[in-house]
């Protein structure tokens, strides 16, 4: 209890500093307009709040939400079996290399990462050799692939954590009442693993909407997220009121669905 | 009566340890057999090979005449009370009991029937919506008892299901599990660390100790004709002399000779005697067949527990009258409350 008492004001002036005064900051901007970063003239009214459902956004918008959305439910089809198969694992030192096997590609660059499937997805790309041209470049197809292999672990890993925490007598007692495999898995393990999934849906969900490289290598420009929206006025247009008003409105929609994860999730232990 | 399970030979090891070595036993159909024996003798390892949650090495498990030893634990028609209750914590208490009835797509007001009822005998009346972390141990268990019993098995397996209750509400539970078994007609396999309650409940008692049968019998035979010291020694107390039979009825222990009226023995062969402490009779020094010094005593409610040091050996004597610590004591025993005991080979040696 003790240690407490030293790291939570710590902790109180860190989220102060880099949470609180940025967004409060960032909230004044979203009435505001300047020039760039000319502060001069600048003026409030509530004109961001009219531009932001002007249709030439909802592209963005429409993107967003869908393509994170296919990229999420195709991670969860994937880690769902590939988690459930590791806790199949008896031996304790395999289920943990297994694991990291599949964490591991988190450890290097996403960047990197991006890249090379950039390439690969070129018309002319190694595959060439075998007689294979993805040509998927600037397709949405692509955006998607990108954001499943990005964010994979970050599915596996709670669904994991969930499944592997389940008693092993529950599912025997299932069995014993005359449950088959399937059944179980479906009466049982599938709803008792219910706050993992929400927890992988919101760790796959929430940065594949926001990423802006991602959709930008990968659909060489043509497709475009909130986060390029927002990356856009930021480093392009030099429109902070707008710029500021997206990200105020998207850190608002993370943090309901982080709070309604902390409801699922009582023990706490899902967000990695 | 019927033979409704029979094991043969099963031979079960974990990790080169034998939890089971060549273990048979029938099961008769409505019986209630209790296994009793002491921590990690291989009970709960019994029920779930039984079950079909634990596999065997070697042996078969035979079903009403059917070998089901490779069917799986949904392809039987037998229930289990786990040892740590296993509920469904997404569930709440309706849904537990009614999860073996949704699987046998039993009609939704039957259900409710049947829950109601099973609710109705744990004791649990208007428990439905209760979800599972918010009961206690005792009541977690009376819910497990619920939801195997509702579905009416054929055998039902205990495992240690009482464990849990205070005395007032096991009292309670055993005799409605008895009346139960009784009306239901099911096969009941129980285990139990209380010996009490095996002995009070059972039609057959099992004796178990590191994966062997040390005795199988009614209640009364495990209790009056212990085969061996372990059994003599795990039910009930007992004061177990090393003796001489006779012949003729007779036997000498402490150098004194009883009479006594097993007769299964050879002259002169060397045997264990066992007297259950509440068999020895008190009696005036003048009568008295052994005489003894008090050297402790403990007031047990009903009775008082001496013990009695006589030549240097400590036998436990149970007694309605108290005596003095360091008084002589002067004791009798009747005939048929001397039980002898074959000593195996090796200790005659
Ligand atoms: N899955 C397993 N792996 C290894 N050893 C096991 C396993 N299950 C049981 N055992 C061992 O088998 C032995 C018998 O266990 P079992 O649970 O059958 O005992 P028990 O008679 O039910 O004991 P208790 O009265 O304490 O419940 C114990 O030594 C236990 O350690
Ligand atoms: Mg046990």
């Amino acid at each position: 209890m003790k240690k407490h008492n030293i790291i939570l004001p710590l902790y109180i002036i860190w989220l102060i500093i880099l949470v609180l005064i940025p967004f409060i900051l960032m909230l004044i901007l979203s009435f505001a307009h300047t020039d760039g970063l000319d502060f001069s003239n600048i003026s409030f009214s509530l004109t961001n709040f009219k531009e932001i459902i002007d249709p030439v956004y909802f592209d963005a918008y429409a993107n967003s939400i869908i393509l994170s959305f296919l990229a999420s439910l195709i991670c969860l089809l994937l880690a769902y079996p590939i988690a459930l198969t590791i806790t199949k694992f008896k031996n304790n030192k395999l289920k943990n290399i297994i694991l990291i096997m599949f964490i591991l590609p988190m450890w290097s660059n996403m960047l990197l990462r991006i890249i090379g499937w950039e390439t690969l997805f070129q018309p002319n790309s190694i595959l060439n050799y075998f007689d294979i041209s993805l040509n998927l470049i600037g397709s949405p197809i692509a955006v998607v692939i990108g954001m499943v292999s990005t964010y994979l672990p970050f599915m596996i890993f709670p669904i994991y954590t969930v499944l592997n925490k389940i008693d092993p007598a529950v599912i025997e007692a299932s069995y014993d009442l005359g449950a088959t495999k399937t059944q179980t898995l479906r009466r049982v393990i599938f709803p008792l693993s219910l706050p993992g999934i929400y927890s992988g849906i919101t760790m796959t969900f929430l940065p594949s909407a926001t990423n802006f490289a991602l959709p930008e290598r990968l659909s060489a420009g043509k497709i475009n997220l909130l986060g390029n929206l927002i990356n856009s006025n930021f480093g392009k247009t030099f429109d902070y009121g707008f710029g500021s008003l997206l990200s105020v409105i998207l850190i608002t929609i993370i943090f309901i669905l982080t709070i309604f994860i902390n409801r699922k999730d009582k023990d706490g232990d899902l967000l990695l | 009566m019927k033979k409704l399970i029979e094991l043969h030979h099963i031979n079960k090891s974990f990790d080169d340890q034998v939890i089971l070595d060549d273990f048979n036993l029938y099961i008769n159909e409505n019986e209630f057999i209790t296994l009793v024996g002491p921590s990690g003798c291989g009970k709960t390892t019994l029920l779930r090979i039984i079950g079909g949650l634990e596999s065997v090495d070697e042996g078969q498990v035979i079903f009403d005449g059917k070998d089901i030893t490779k069917l799986e634990p949904n392809e039987r028609t037998i229930n289990t009370v786990f040892q740590k209750y296993a509920l469904f914590p997404h569930l709440n208490v309706y849904e537990n009991i009614a999860f073996g009835l949704r699987l046998k797509k039993v009609n939704e007001k039957e259900i409710e029937e049947l829950v109601k009822w099973s609710l109705k005998l744990v004791n649990l009346n208007n428990y439905e919506d209760r979800k599972i972390d918010s009961l206690s141990g005792g009541q977690q268990q009376r819910v497990a008892i619920a939801r195997a019993i509702v579905n009416k098995p054929k055998v039902l397996l205990l495992d240690e299901p009482l464990g849990a209750l205070d005395l007032k509400l096991r009292q309670n539970m055993q005799y409605e599990l008895k009346e139960l078994q009784k009306k239901l007609h099911i096969t009941f396999i129980f285990v139990t660390h209380d010996q009490e309650e095996a002995l009070s409940m059972s039609d057959t008692v099992v004796v178990m100790n590191s994966g062997l049968i040390q005795q199988i019998g009614t209640p009364e035979d495990i209790y009056n004709e212990p085969k061996n010291r372990f059994v003599a020694n795990f039910i009930g107390e007992s004061n177990i002399i090393r003796g001489k039979y006779l012949g003729d009825k007779l036997v000498e222990f402490e150098n004194v000779v009883f009479e006594c009226v097993d007769t299964n023995f050879e002259k002169d062969e060397i045997c264990d005697v066992v007297i259950r402490p509440e068999d020895f009779d008190v009696v005036s020094l003048d009568k008295a067949k052994l005489i003894g010094i008090v050297t402790d005593k403990v007031f047990k409610g009903v009775h008082y527990e001496l013990c009695v040091d006589i030549n240097g050996k400590e036998y436990i004597v149970h007694t309605y009258e108290e005596a003095e610590i360091n008084s002589q004591l002067g004791l009798a025993i009747d005939p048929f409350e001397i039980h002898l005991m074959k000593v195996p080979q090796i200790e005659k040696a």
